[in-house]
């Protein structure tokens, strides 16, 4: 990262009714940085994907955790730092879904993996301090 | 996010309004019953207030599919966004149904 322009975090507790509150951060984010309509939308929705995510499964079920979310951005890149205290899961690791396949084909999961593979421009995940941390990176720069 | 269902030419017309994100399609999955109740029929999603979608509302979307490809009836979707459509390019989600 060259000169840090925006730094702000947000942690949630893994319960999906939250999300909104997600929205409405990444929504600030980029509003501060003044990005187009297109890109906010599509933010909100990797953004969302990897935070529900970590919210579904890297707590056991019944049991309290945090997701932190951490966006950093200079003029060329924002990136997203998104990590929990939760049982080691790499969501990069998931085969990519086939989505030449017929509706009956089709298997209903693995679409949120796919979405943020898409959308951003580089995906990475590192296991550190008994913690998940995945960095997700969008250039700023248009194309 | 809102889901009005309404009975339209024997088949079914629901109105989605809203962010069908994460939260709203575990919700949106009651709601849309009916829809999966009448899937040997015709099924119009008219999508031209629905602002966002996540992948949780794009599997409510792919379940439907799935059970009129089972039981004979059809989904056809109107009216998306220039987002939402860029999300169902990004997923193959359309060739699987019959965008308006």
């Amino acid at each position: 990262m060259d000169c840090v322009k925006l730094q702000r975090s947000l942690t949630l507790p893994n319960d999906v009714n939250t999300v909104p509150e997600l929205n409405e951060f990444i929504d600030i984010v980029c509003e501060e940085l003044g990005v187009d309509m297109a890109t906010v939308m599509s933010m909100n929705l990797a953004i969302e994907e990897a935070v529900v995510n970590v919210m579904s499964y890297a707590y056991e079920e019944g049991t309290q955790g945090d997701v932190c979310i951490e966006a950093i951005a200079d003029d060329k890149q924002l990136q997203f730092i998104i990590s929990d205290n939760g049982k080691p899961f790499d969501p990069t690791a998931k085969e990519e879904v086939d989505t030449t396949l017929s509706a009956e084909e089709r298997p209903i999961g693995g679409l949120g993996i796919h979405l943020i593979r898409q959308i951003m421009d580089s995906v990475s995940y590192e296991r550190k301090d008994n913690k998940n941390i995945l960095i997700l990176n969008k250039s700023l720069i248009n194309n | 996010m809102v889901i009005d269902i309404q009975e339209q030419n024997g088949g079914m017309l629901a109105l989605l309004d809203g962010r069908l994100d994460t939260p709203a399609a575990i919700k949106a999955q009651q709601d849309m019953a009916p829809l999966m109740e009448n899937a040997d029929k015709e099924i119009t999603l008219d999508c031209s207030k629905l602002e966002y979608i996540s992948s949780s509302g794009l599997r409510l979307f792919l379940a439907l599919r799935k059970e009129t490809a089972a039981k004979g009836g059809k989904v056809i979707i109107k009216n998306i966004n220039d987002e939402i459509r860029k999300v169902f390019m990004m997923t193959g989600f359309f060739n699987l149904f019959t965008i308006l």
